[in-house]
């Protein structure tokens, strides 16, 4: 066999011994019924403290810009926004650039708002605790007409009722009226929003984004454009934590895929110093038969 | 001729480029009502977009299957899934001909529920594996820039994940040094990169939308420089 054909084979046989065992550590640790503790960041415990200071009746706009291949991340983070507004008697208003996950979006609203009418023992009613404005499009320009009439931006709710007499947007007129906005973002939405949004309408913001983003936002939480923001599952991990203080049954998917986490951190990180232990040894072995052969 | 296909269409660009740039200094309620007016306009046009996206999109695939290149099979499945999931929206305002009604499940929600969101998210969780294979392989300590480079990622791997508190109390007695070293690496030399990388894309592209409002960048007329 020649050399390329076999470094080939070599390398897919790698390939497959690294699937199969970050596969099998996956499922293991998410089958296993183990808990971690850990503290939230600062970024997660900025954005909770901005939704928890918040009077009663106060409103809070959702975006919920992703689909439902970043679900996994950023549904837990949806979720427990939701349940934390709908603790503290605040009015969320939830919108999506992103048309591919408006029915995944409603299901979401319908059992967050489910979930929180059966644990804090009130019914929430569309329209009048919580509003869902569905989609429109065209990105930073639907975010400059919500600036400048949110009720002619959206004429109509999700479900066809009319915005303009919508008791749950009493005083609503622009993004100006808005006391706190969360974009949960799997593109550059963010960006967008803080543009677009709350540089020129002055509302503070918070982000949600995938793991692999949250390092963008790092620049716009030091320059005070954005409040705080949760990074992938570990970020909704940290918001569910800090909300089971007062709701204990906050911690749910995303506190369980922790340890599911940190185990395949640990796998590609023994896997990675295990390579360099092989290529330093490998190394040393070539000096040695060289200085031999010297 | 010329006026029709090229110069009018750049000065129409460049009028309203101008009116939209001028209108932010102007604190007048006329400035106002034009800006919202623009965009309403904007989000009509942006409706239109998605009407040429879905006519690119299926446009492409039948272009495939006609001319049967490598994979076309895979083209007849756009067809077949996007003609199903209009039949079945539109029908009966997406209840279908069977579903239940009263329980709010549509067939447009089982197709979307057990098809696309698995799917996708399938796809999107394959991620997982491929990075930690190309980690395996990429993170390798050749020369010093590699090496530090391969610190700072384990750093970085090790602070974002609840075990490094364990791992940080067993070690140096508190638990946030990990997460405290992972926030230096981010804070600040990710940050000072990230922040470089930001003003080189604001400056490119104010430079870019300079060249289109002065008719230099012509590309979008479909014609090229």
């Amino acid at each position: 066999m020649d050399a390329p054909r076999a470094d080939m084979r070599k390398l897919n046989l790698t390939r497959w011994v690294i699937y199969l065992l970050v596969g099998a550590v996956v499922v293991l640790f998410c089958a296993l019924p183990l808990e971690q503790e850990f503290e939230a960041s600062k970024d997660v415990k900025a954005v909770f403290n901005r939704v928890d200071a918040l009077e009663p009746g106060a409103h809070v706009l959702l975006a919920f810009d992703y689909d439902p291949a970043s679900e996994a991340e950023l549904k837990p983070m949806s979720r427990v926004l939701l349940l934390h507004c709908f603790q503290k008697k605040l009015i969320p208003i939830v919108m999506t650039h992103w048309s591919n996950g408006l029915t995944m979006d409603k299901g979401i609203i319908d059992n967050a708002a489910a979930e929180a009418a059966k644990e804090f023992g009130r019914p929430f009613q569309s329209g009048r605790d919580y509003v869902f404005l569905g989609f429109r499009p065209a990105g930073s320009n639907l975010i400059l007409n919500m600036g400048e009439n949110l009720k002619s931006a959206f004429d109509k709710d999700f479900y066809g009722q009319p915005t303009r007499a919508m008791p749950a947007l009493q005083g609503v007129n622009s993004l100006k009226d808005i006391d706190l906005a969360v974009d949960f973002a799997a593109g550059a939405t963010p960006q967008m929003w803080i543009a677009y949004g709350s540089d020129r309408f002055g509302f503070p913001l918070g982000v949600g984004t995938t793991a692999v983003q949250a390092p963008d936002m790092i620049p716009f939480v030091q320059s005070n454009q954005l409040v705080g923001y949760l990074g992938g599952l570990r970020g909704a991990a940290d918001y569910e934590a800090l909300l089971a203080q007062s709701y204990p049954k906050a911690k749910a998917y995303a506190t369980r895929g922790m340890v599911a986490q940190s185990a395949t951190h640990v796998l590609l990180i023994l896997l990675i110093v295990g390579a360099n232990i092989r290529l330093i040894v490998g190394r040393l072995n070539r000096k040695q038969k060289g200085r031999s052969h010297g | 001729m010329f006026l029709k296909k090229a110069t009018l269409p750049l000065l129409i660009v460049f009028g309203m480029g101008l009116l939209a740039f001028a209108q932010e200094f102007v604190p007048h309620p006329l400035s106002g009502d034009f800006r919202e007016e623009m965009t309403t306009w904007f989000r009509i046009i942006g409706g239109f977009a998605m009407f040429i996206g879905a006519y690119s999109l299926l446009h492409l695939h039948v272009t495939r299957i006609r001319r049967q290149m490598a994979g076309w099979g895979y083209s007849v499945f756009v067809f077949l899934g996007a003609a199903a999931m209009i039949v079945v929206g539109l029908w009966n305002d997406g209840v279908g001909p069977l579903a239940d009604a009263e329980e709010g499940k549509t067939w447009f929600d089982w197709g979307y529920y057990f098809i696309q969101v698995p799917c996708s998210a399938t796809i999107f969780s394959i991620l997982a594996f491929f990075m930690a294979s190309a980690a395996f392989r990429t993170f390798r300590a050749k020369n010093l820039a590699a090496a530090l480079l391969l610190i700072a990622a384990v750093i970085v791997m090790l602070g974002l994940v609840p075990v490094s508190e364990t791992v940080s109390k067993a070690l140096f007695g508190d638990r946030q040094v990990f997460a405290r070293a992972k926030d230096i690496l981010m804070d600040y030399p990710n940050l000072a990169a990230k922040r470089g990388i930001l003003l080189g894309i604001s400056l490119g592209a104010i430079s870019q939308s300079l060249r289109i409002l002065f008719g230099i960048e012509r590309s979008y007329l479909g014609g090229g420089d």
